[in-house]
């Protein structure tokens, strides 16, 4: 298909490069240097979407980011992307697009009967319709609104391509490189500031690009910024948020303009820009006016139309009308003569101006003191109905098939009032502009100044003295464009009341009788207001016909615009994809997984992993002949129990805390004492937090009279560390402790079971490890295999234990010793479930226990807290809710029949109360069946007793015998054995 | 029976060329290093500082800097903080020289195992690291002998800068390096990288 609407000569696209692309099946060609929309403008495509409540047919309407009708689909398979606006959707060779929005095809699409019940959908309909029967909601209303009022469909496959996070840091920061930005980055480059310009286009120009005249201007300034090493460009890069501290969020679109990202090249680029200064120059948004039928396609934002003949050689409609009620929006009128395009008529609502003068010398016909009253047509615009300004009625009609209008100039200020800047209207651009400061200078059109050259000017001064505030010594004049004024001030007209659906958001298909309805529906606040109608909401987020809407609110209000005001600017100021803001973090990437040093010897293994926060760590090593996960576990167990195992336990939190106070530190962090503890002997610690709930348990070793060893558990080794620097640095100063994490330094691994001192025997040198030179609890610097180690006496399994620490590095030369040595005594190595199954059995506490919401009376070790001398926790401690003797209780549990499985979470009932939970479940291999522990009210009194394991998730009640945590071992002769 | 030599946590690394192909690579290595923590104790500001220059060459180095002597570099850490680096020998542990030392000045701790070092190399190295680092690595701002700490992609990193190259040391816990050098081979793919 040729392009008809393409004109000979002039603008940006490059006629020699021809691309081929589809919509909606059907095959056109454009240039490169089109956007789609301008392509298919080109082709004479007018039908591009369907609205997103009516289903009206929609065509373009801007040509710019602020494009609130021509959503599609871009891609296809993996790649297809929804809901892009076709008017900033750069065309390359081999784009596959489609219309989105619609049953049946976009030309008949059934949905559009929705426009028939129009009266009854107006805004609220489905808050009042779909209340009740509420049952209805999820499985009914929700699912049908969804269907019906859906916009495009993302891919349902996994994103091929790779998205990155990337920071930034810059002296002055200028959004937007239209005449203002570009004169703002050159004169604050001038300086020698760092600077950074990023444009959301894939021209730099802004308007520039509408006018020949300014080329020259525009790539000499183009060439000059190039020419300075400090200046970096960024094209295709939208600033979509500005936060605190003058950090901007921007995504750079690297490779949507190809059809798949090159290699080692992510498709978009997240940028957190942190700047110095920083400029806004991103100019203005132009608006709509209400009137009936304002949405048909053929009907175009002025200034769009404009950019479409002066920048793409494309003639928007062979007959056209112009709408508008301020004098700049004539160019567009000339524009489109220059292009062949007839001018049917100037329809403004202002008596007599400059450029109404210079129309009707040019020949146009102008109806001053004229309004639309409404529009002909259907899928495409066939002609405009015209009235006397405020007589409501309809006059006579003019035939065109394009109708381009402009109510005026919105400044797009969503960054500066993220910013934080006050809004504030100016009563001659009937428009908000931005307020003093707060972070950023707004220069050109997005601060009230239009006009290239006054805009040029405007940014100029900004640039330097953004540069000057970052602390540079303002340069040399810049040279500016020479431009005509050009009068933007508009007529305060807003709507047409003249009956019939006059929109005030197209993409949300609100009408001006919508605003209307939500002021008397008592939701007169603009942001009531907006949620009622949804107003403003959508992909555009009101750029086109926000301000409208407020207009229409004022009006209902009797208030002017500016006491009634906008909805909140909130990121993001235009939409960007979840790929860009997941960043690289995906996949793989979403968090580091960290390993122990031992690692690849459970690999080696064959090991199961499991995670434990960001670690990886064995959960249990099957064997061909084990029946399933339960096998290997017991098997496991039973070999500590029976022989000896051998357990990677480097991810114990480790801290060295060292220094004069190192004692008394630690008796006030710890709720039991440590200054009493002999040099070479380990001690188990209990930690509270501040408000008395127990905060995490671990053994702590004295190395010297001020050297101390402390360890945490794995979950939180992170909290305790911080939670330690914080006192050490804020509550008590005073003492003199050094703290140092060695969670990396050290490995260490566990090795249990009655024939353990024979494993530990044959691998120590220059230690006694007999029972009365080596007891319980003793801690000694040695080497193990040859290489520097640290033994602990210590059990967690409750058999005779020891743990070998030993640089990290060495850890797999430790490990292999220990298997070697302990294989003549059947050792196996043992992973977290066994583990857990041990200390169960033991009635050792751990995480399910101790959970962020129980004291230490709560789990029996009441006694461990000091009685003389504060520590952190014991104020809080004594509160009464804390203390109270009916708080659940730590307890054994057993299941009655030994194959009912028991699991944590379920609820203990007594005599069908809810009287606690269990909080850790296993097998046990000394006495086979199923056992727990578990948080029970009354627990000491209750043991012995019968009750019930109820989880209603499963359908579960098992019998289960309440028995002491302790049941194994209970004199602890095991482990001193 | 004598130590083996330690396993280095990016041991199971591929070494050779990473990424894209053609052009002067970005060039990565792990500096075999011995690594202790010296956390001077109160009021021994001017002792420690002799300690450190008598026995290491070193005048110790005030925030965001680091300082090379004979044989052995410091790099601020925290207040009274610094981690003392040095080339792996043969002679007597660095963590044993300090604890010599600092004695009674200050509390020492090898880190050797505990933290890798990984050296970045090439023009192209501030773009690399950008993917993920916060700081402001520009000439302007950053430079030889400056270091600091920041979290890059989620993992802490100790930022020091040896030369002008510009050439960057990070070190991160030993148990975080492969997940580090993973995104770090990521960030340098557009360049190539050449791992050592």
């Amino acid at each position: 298909m040729t392009q008809r609407h393409r004109l000979a000569a002039g603008g940006h696209v490059d006629r020699a490069h021809r691309l081929g692309f589809t919509f909606d099946g059907r095959r056109y060609e454009g240039h490169a240097g089109d956007t789609l929309a301008s392509a298919l403008l080109a082709n004479g495509v007018r039908l591009v979407g369907r609205s997103f409540k009516y289903h009206r047919p929609r065509g373009i309407y801007s040509a710019g980011v602020e494009e609130p009708n021509a959503l599609v689909e871009l891609r296809s398979g993996a790649r297809r992307e929804p809901n892009t606006r076709a008017t900033v959707a750069e065309l390359f060779d081999g784009l596959d697009a489609t219309s989105q929005n619609h049953r049946g095809s976009l030309a008949f699409d059934w949905m559009a009967v929705s426009g028939l019940l129009a009266p009854w959908l107006g805004a609220g309909f489905y808050y009042k319709t779909f209340m009740w029967p509420a049952a209805f909601w999820e499985r009914l209303y929700e699912p049908m609104i969804r269907k019906a009022a859906g916009l495009g469909r993302a891919a349902a496959l996994p994103d091929p391509d790779r998205y990155e996070a990337a920071h930034a840091h810059c002296d002055v920061l200028v959004v937007g490189a239209g005449a203002a930005g570009l004169a703002a980055a050159r004169a604050a480059g001038m300086t020698g500031a760092r600077v950074m310009v990023l444009e959301q286009d894939f021209l730099l120009g802004g308007d520039l690009l509408n006018d020949a005249a300014h080329d020259a201007w525009r790539t000499g300034t183009i060439a000059a910024l190039a020419a300075m090493p400090g200046v970096t460009i960024m094209r295709r890069t939208m600033a979509f948020g500005f936060y605190d501290q003058k950090v901007l969020g921007a995504v750079e679109q690297v490779a949507d303009h190809l059809p798949e990202p090159p290699p080692h090249t992510p498709r978009q680029r997240s940028w957190t820009i942190r700047a110095k200064e920083v400029v806004l120059a991103t100019g203005a948004h132009e608006r709509l006016i209400a009137f009936p039928g304002n949405d048909r396609p053929g009907i175009m934002l002025a200034g769009a139309a404009r950019t479409y003949a002066r920048r793409y050689g494309v003639r928007a409609g062979e007959t056209a009308v112009l709408f508008a009620t301020h004098d700049a929006a004539y160019e567009s009128a000339f524009a489109l003569a220059e292009g062949g395009t007839r001018i049917a008529g100037i329809i403004d609502p202002r008596t007599d101006s400059v450029a109404m003068q210079r129309a009707r010398e040019a020949g146009f016909t102008v109806r001053a003191g004229s309004v639309v009253t409404g529009t002909i047509g259907g899928k495409a615009l066939r002609g405009v109905e015209i009235g006397a300004l405020g007589s409501g009625s309809r006059g006579d009609a003019l035939p065109a098939d394009l109708l381009m209008i402009s109510g005026g100039w919105n400044p797009a200020v969503h960054l500066a009032s993220m910013a934080g800047t006050p809004l504030r209207w100016d009563d001659s651009l009937l428009a908000f502009v931005p307020g003093e400061g707060a972070w950023q200078r707004s220069a050109g059109a997005c601060g009230g100044v239009h006009g290239t050259g006054a805009a040029a000017r405007d940014g100029a001064e900004a640039g330097r003295a953004a540069a000057v505030a970052a602390g540079f010594v303002a340069g040399a004049d810049v040279p500016l464009p020479e431009a005509p004024a050009a009068d933007h001030r508009p007529f305060a007209l807003w709507e047409v009341k003249a009956g019939g659906k006059a929109f005030v958001d197209l993409q949300d298909d609100v009408t001006a009788n919508d605003i209307r309805l939500a002021h008397r529906e008592g939701f007169s606040h603009i942001e009531h207001a907006k949620r009622y109608t949804t107003h403003a909401m959508g992909t555009d987020q009101g750029k086109v016909g926000g301000l409208v809407g407020a207009a229409v609110l004022a009006d209902a209000r009797r208030e002017p615009v500016a006491s009634v005001g906008l909805p909140r600017y909130r990121p993001y100021a235009a939409p960007i994809t979840w790929g860009a803001m997941a960043g690289g973090e995906v996949g793989q990437n979403f968090q580091p997984v960290r390993r122990t040093a031992l690692h690849s010897e459970h690999d080696a293994l064959g090991a199961v992993w499991m995670d434990a926060g960001l670690w990886k760590r064995a959960a249990y090593y099957p064997r061909p002949g084990d029946a399933d996960a339960w096998a290997s576990v017991k098997r496991e167990a039973r070999a500590v129990r029976e022989r000896v195992g051998v357990c990677d336990v480097s991810t114990l939190g480790k801290i060295a805390v060292e220094g004069p106070d190192a004692a008394t530190f630690l008796d006030r962090v710890y709720a039991n004492t440590f200054s009493t503890l002999p040099i070479g002997r380990a001690r188990y610690g209990l930690m509270l937090r501040e408000d008395g709930i127990v905060f995490d348990d671990g053994t702590t070793t004295r190395l010297g009279p001020d050297r101390f060893f402390v360890t945490t558990t794995t979950a939180q080794a992170g909290p305790v560390m911080q939670h330690l620097e914080f006192h050490l640095a804020s509550a008590w100063p005073d003492l003199d402790v050094s703290l140092a994490s060695v969670t990396d330094q050290w490995a260490a691994m566990s090795v249990a079971g009655p024939r353990a001192r024979a494993v530990i025997a044959a691998v120590v040198q220059g230690l006694d490890v007999a029972n009365e030179a080596f007891p319980f609890m003793a801690v000694a610097d040695c080497v193990v295999a040859g290489v520097p180690a640290r033994l602990f006496r210590i059990s967690f399994s409750g058999e005779l234990a020891y743990e070998i620490a030993m640089p990290a590095g060495y850890a797999g030369h430790v490990w292999k010793a220990v298997m070697e040595a302990g294989a003549p005594h059947g050792i196996e190595p043992y992973g977290v479930e066994a583990l857990g199954l041990l200390r169960i059995e033991k009635g050792h506490v751990a995480g399910s226990e101790i959970n962020g919401q129980t004291t230490a009376q709560d789990l029996g070790l009441g006694r461990m807290l000091k009685k003389k001398g504060d520590f952190i926790g014991r104020v809080l401690a004594q509160r009464p809710g804390l203390t109270d003797p009916a708080r659940p209780r730590l307890v054994g549990l057993r299941s009655v029949d030994p194959n009912r499985q028991i699991r944590a979470g379920s609820h203990l009932l007594v005599d069908g109360q809810d009287q606690g939970w269990i909080t850790s479940a296993t097998q046990s291999v000394v006495d086979p069946g199923w056992i727990g522990l578990g948080m029970l009210r009354d627990g000491d009194a209750r043991i012995g007793s019968e009750i019930v394991a109820a989880n209603p998730l499963m359908g579960e009640e098992v019998p289960v015998k309440v028995v002491t945590p302790h049941g194994y071992d209970a004199e602890n002769l095991r482990v001193r054995a | 029976m004598s130590a083996p030599e330690p396993t280095h946590p990016l041991a199971a690394v591929v070494r050779g060329r990473h990424g894209a192909t053609g052009g002067e690579p970005l060039r990565v290595s792990f500096p075999a290093r011995e690594i202790v923590q010296v956390m001077m104790r109160r009021g021994q500001d001017s002792a420690v500082a002799a300690a450190m220059r008598s026995a290491f060459g070193i005048d110790p180095p005030g925030p965001g800097q680091a300082a090379t002597g004979s044989g052995a570099s410091a790099i601020w850490v925290q207040p009274g903080q610094w981690l003392l680096t040095a080339p792996r020998g043969t002679q007597a542990t660095l963590a044993a020289r300090a604890e010599q030392a600092f004695a009674g000045l200050a509390a020492v701790a090898d880190q050797s195992h505990g933290r890798t070092t990984i050296a970045l190399s090439g023009p192209a190295a501030r773009d690399a690291l950008a993917r993920g680092c916060r700081l402001d690595l520009h000439p302007s701002v950053f430079g030889p002998s400056r270091a600091a700490q920041t979290p890059i992609a989620q993992i802490g990193c100790l930022v020091h800068q040896t030369d002008a190259t510009p050439c960057f040391e990070l070190t991160v816990f030993s148990t975080l390096a492969e997940p580090f050098l993973h995104w770090l081979l990521e960030a340098a793919a557009p360049y190539g990288v050449q791992v050592a």
